[in-house]
């Protein structure tokens, strides 16, 4: 081997070997990590879908609460994670779960939604899914408003489901709290990536909300201001 | 406007945003919890976004500044030691001006940050940089050093004396290594139309070794390493023709003369690219 060709190979290319190597290890790690939290991730999905067909308050409680504990197992998930993730190396690896973290984001805005009638704020939303605290990992700030806006296209859906299953204040509710979402949004300076691009679709759902809400209305199936008003003040108590 | 519904369908595609979204917009005051909370999402949304940006600023002065750089490395013609010293001297001091100006400015807001998460913003000015500091080293000692090595570019001291530096990603360094072998495909046509036929082989040689360890690579799911890859393949098989050229030429033609030759027998094959 001349020298030259001994430098390129030994100088140059093996360490970058070795750089990859380790790298790649890292990622088979974080992929098996994600992956039982995805799955996790489904079954809270399918749990959560008996509001869409379920009027029965203890039905649902008891969804939320199946949620609650399968969070557990998504905190063990993001433990493991933090220490794995080198520290700030965040977002170099920060692709392999930046989906889930933000369905599961969805999840827990959904049930402090069903739960309280709140939204849900990013301290909390990392304390749910064990993000909080942690060293190495965090609740980004993209991935917390990603999952609110998937929790706005769900409540159009949960909007109409509840209208079908006969609970006219259900929509009210939801129509409120989207307005009040889709107000926060518009105090953003959206750049044009995909958080621009997910809040584009939000005034579609605030519309399908808005029509819900018009159709009970002109069918008199809320009958004044007043008892609407009331009606949402109910649901919130819950 | 919903009494229209039916005829006015093309609405659909463009919703306003409904009455009662709107009341609320112009109802919503600053000490309205949503509005607190909102208003401090996007300034955190603007810090990141407007350092993101002053990143790319800095970067596309390093791309520009090292394609100065390099135009000016090719600028050597390798017979005057006098001028090539004058120069070398000229481009050592530029590359040392970006390290301690431009790439310190960019450690400097990427402090106490997370690099990965800005890497996009300054990948191609460091890749382009890297791409000069090869060719510097290579044209200076006729050869190129490791990581470790370049890694001293973008230490820094800070006035208290306290060591920080920029995230410098492995992936940049080889990257910017395939791009070197484009200008070493051009110094090697550059020393042909001197007539230097010995470093031809030389450049051939070392962009083959090269090539060769690229070869030997992991598959990385780094899409920039193949595509890159590709461009080193197609500049390998030019200065192989080359190479070949002039053993088989040689002796025909002046030596002046070899260069034509060659560009002729590329139009028949070639893909685009013109010296």
């Amino acid at each position: 081997m001349s020298e030259p060709q001994k430098i390129v190979i030994t100088d140059i290319f093996s360490p970058f070997q070795e750089y990859i190597n380790a790298e790649q290890e890292v990622r088979e790690v974080i992929k098996n990590i994600i992956k039982d939290v995805e799955k996790s991730l489904r079954e809270m999905l399918i749990t959560l879908q008996v509001i869409h067909s379920e009027i029965n308050c203890e039905l649902i409680h008891n969804a939320i609460l199946k949620t609650r504990e399968q969070f557990e197992e998504i905190r063990k998930g993001f433990d493991a994670l933090d220490k794995v993730v080198p520290p700030s190396q965040y977002y170099r690896y920060n692709d392999h779960w930046r989906f889930a973290t933000q369905k599961l984001c969805f999840v827990a805005a959904l049930i402090v939604f069903l739960e309280k009638g709140v939204l849900i704020d990013q301290i909390t939303a990392a304390e749910i899914l064990g993000l909080h605290q942690k060293e190495n990992v965090h609740l980004n700030l993209e991935d917390y408003l990603m999952g609110l806006l998937i929790l706005a296209t769900e409540l159009a859906r949960f909007a109409v489901n509840a209208v079908t299953l006969g609970d006219y204040n259900r929509p009210l509710q939801i129509s409120k709290f989207v307005a009040e979402l889709n107000a926060g949004f518009r105090l953003l300076n959206l750049k044009n990536d995909s958080l621009r691009k997910r809040f584009d679709a939000l005034k579609y759902d605030v519309k399908k909300i808005e029509e819900v809400v018009y159709d009970l209305s002109i069918r008199g199936l809320i009958s004044t201001n007043q008892n609407a008003e009331q009606a949402t003040g109910v649901t919130k108590n819950e | 406007m919903l009494k229209n519904k039916g005829r006015y369908r093309p609405r659909k595609l463009k919703p306003l945003v409904g009455k009662q979204a709107k009341e609320l917009l112009e109802t919503l005051d600053d000490d309205h919890l949503i509005t607190k909370m909102f208003k401090s999402f996007a300034a955190e949304l603007d810090q990141k976004h407007d350092r993101y940006e002053r990143i790319v600023k800095l970067s596309r002065d390093i791309t520009i500044e090292s394609k100065r750089i390099i135009f000016l490395l090719h600028s050597i013609n390798t017979e005057l030691d006098e001028k090539k010293n004058s120069v070398l001297l000229e481009a050592e001091s530029r590359l040392l001006n970006i390290s301690n100006h431009n790439f310190r400015s960019i450690a400097t807001e990427l402090k106490d940050q997370d690099g990965y998460l800005y890497h996009r913003a300054f990948t191609d000015g460091m890749q382009e940089f890297i791409e000069a500091l090869c060719l510097y080293h290579f044209t200076k000692e006729g050869i190129i050093y490791s990581w470790d090595k370049y890694k001293e570019y973008f230490q820094y001291k800070n006035e208290e004396n306290s060591a920080f530096e920029l995230l410098f990603v492995q992936y940049d360094f080889i990257l910017g290594i395939a791009d070197f072998t484009g200008e070493l495909m051009r110094k090697c046509i550059n020393t042909l139309t001197s007539g230097n036929v010995d470093d031809c082989f030389k450049l051939c040689n070392f962009v083959r070794f090269i090539y060769t360890a690229f070869l030997g690579l992991p598959p990385t799911g780094n899409k920039n390493i193949s595509r890159k890859m590709y461009v080193l393949k197609q500049s390998l098989s030019k200065m192989e023709l080359v190479c070949y050229n002039i053993q088989i030429r040689g002796s025909e033609v002046p030596k002046h003369m070899l260069l034509n030759v060659i560009q002729s027998h590329e139009e028949e094959s070639d893909d685009g690219f013109s010296l």
